[in-house]
């Protein structure tokens, strides 16, 4: 009975959403914009593996369900792993999380930036 | 009881479910409700809404109540129309969701709450929605 409670909660645990995004691009980075509402910035987890971007977002609060007499939504822990290419410079990956809104900015390496040749006149 | 069966039946049925399937599954565009989406809580003589507000400032944002209706509307501004997108989920625009309260709640101890996205309004019954006990003479 308790080993089934405890399994019980461990499904619960692996339940996530894929938080919805948007992805701009510029000359010189790639924005990523993510929807991730209850988490604050100290539950986001960003690793860079190889050419795998991956980002978790834990809930600051785990949805309460008791009393809960209208649902129309419900809150799980986020996550989400995007395969990006090799001209990003993953030592100055930039995130700022505010309003429940991740913004992730990631810079182009110097060589893939478009450059302004200068011509010298001899 | 004598019934007749036909082939077709189970045909027809299965078309029905993948309808029903197809038409009743909550995606982007035909969700059955309007955004934002609430939760609501009720404890004793204390409701609470919960709505999901992604990117969305305080400033735009308005609360009102009306007797005994709630409007939260506002506005999700764009942040990033100046450049090119390459893949959009998000939406933006204004919105506006009318809730009818199930009882009149004190207007002047309304809070209003929001943090990491999600706005949570605290709504008190007012007195006069109160149960009475009337004393028999």
């Amino acid at each position: 009975m308790s080993k089934e409670l405890k399994t019980g909660r461990e499904e619960k645990k692996t339940k996530y959403t894929a938080p919805i995004a948007d992805i701009y691009e510029t000359e010189s980075e790639y924005i990523i914009t993510m929807d991730m509402p209850g988490v604050d910035k100290n539950g986001i987890e960003i690793t860079l593996d190889n050419n795998e971007l991956s980002i978790m977002g834990t809930l600051e609060n785990p949805m309460e369900t008791e009393n809960l007499k209208h649902a129309e939504y419900r809150l799980y822990d986020y996550r989400r792993t995007f395969r990006v290419g090799d001209d990003i410079n993953g030592n100055s990956i930039n995130a700022v999380m505010e309003d429940g809104v991740l913004t992730l900015n990631l810079p182009k390496k110097d060589e893939v930036k478009p450059r302004k040749i200068e011509i010298t006149v001899a | 009881m004598i019934t007749t069966f036909d082939i077709f039946d189970d045909v027809l049925k299965l078309r029905d479910m993948v309808d029903t399937f197809f038409r009743d599954t909550p995606s982007a565009g035909n969700r059955p409700y309007d955004f934002p989406y609430v939760n609501i809580f009720e404890k004793d003589d204390k409701l609470d809404l919960r709505a999901v507000l992604p990117g969305i400032k305080k400033e735009d944002l308005k609360i009102e109540l009306n007797d005994r209706t709630l409007t939260i509307s506002g506005e999700r501004k764009n942040t990033c129309t100046d450049r090119p997108c390459i893949r959009r989920e998000r939406s933006f625009g204004s919105f506006s969701r009318t809730f009818r309260l199930p009882y009149s709640v004190k207007g002047e101890s309304i809070s209003a709450q929001l943090k990491n996205g999600i706005l949570t309004i605290s709504l008190e019954k007012s007195d006069e929605a109160k149960p009475k006990r009337i004393e028999i003479r």
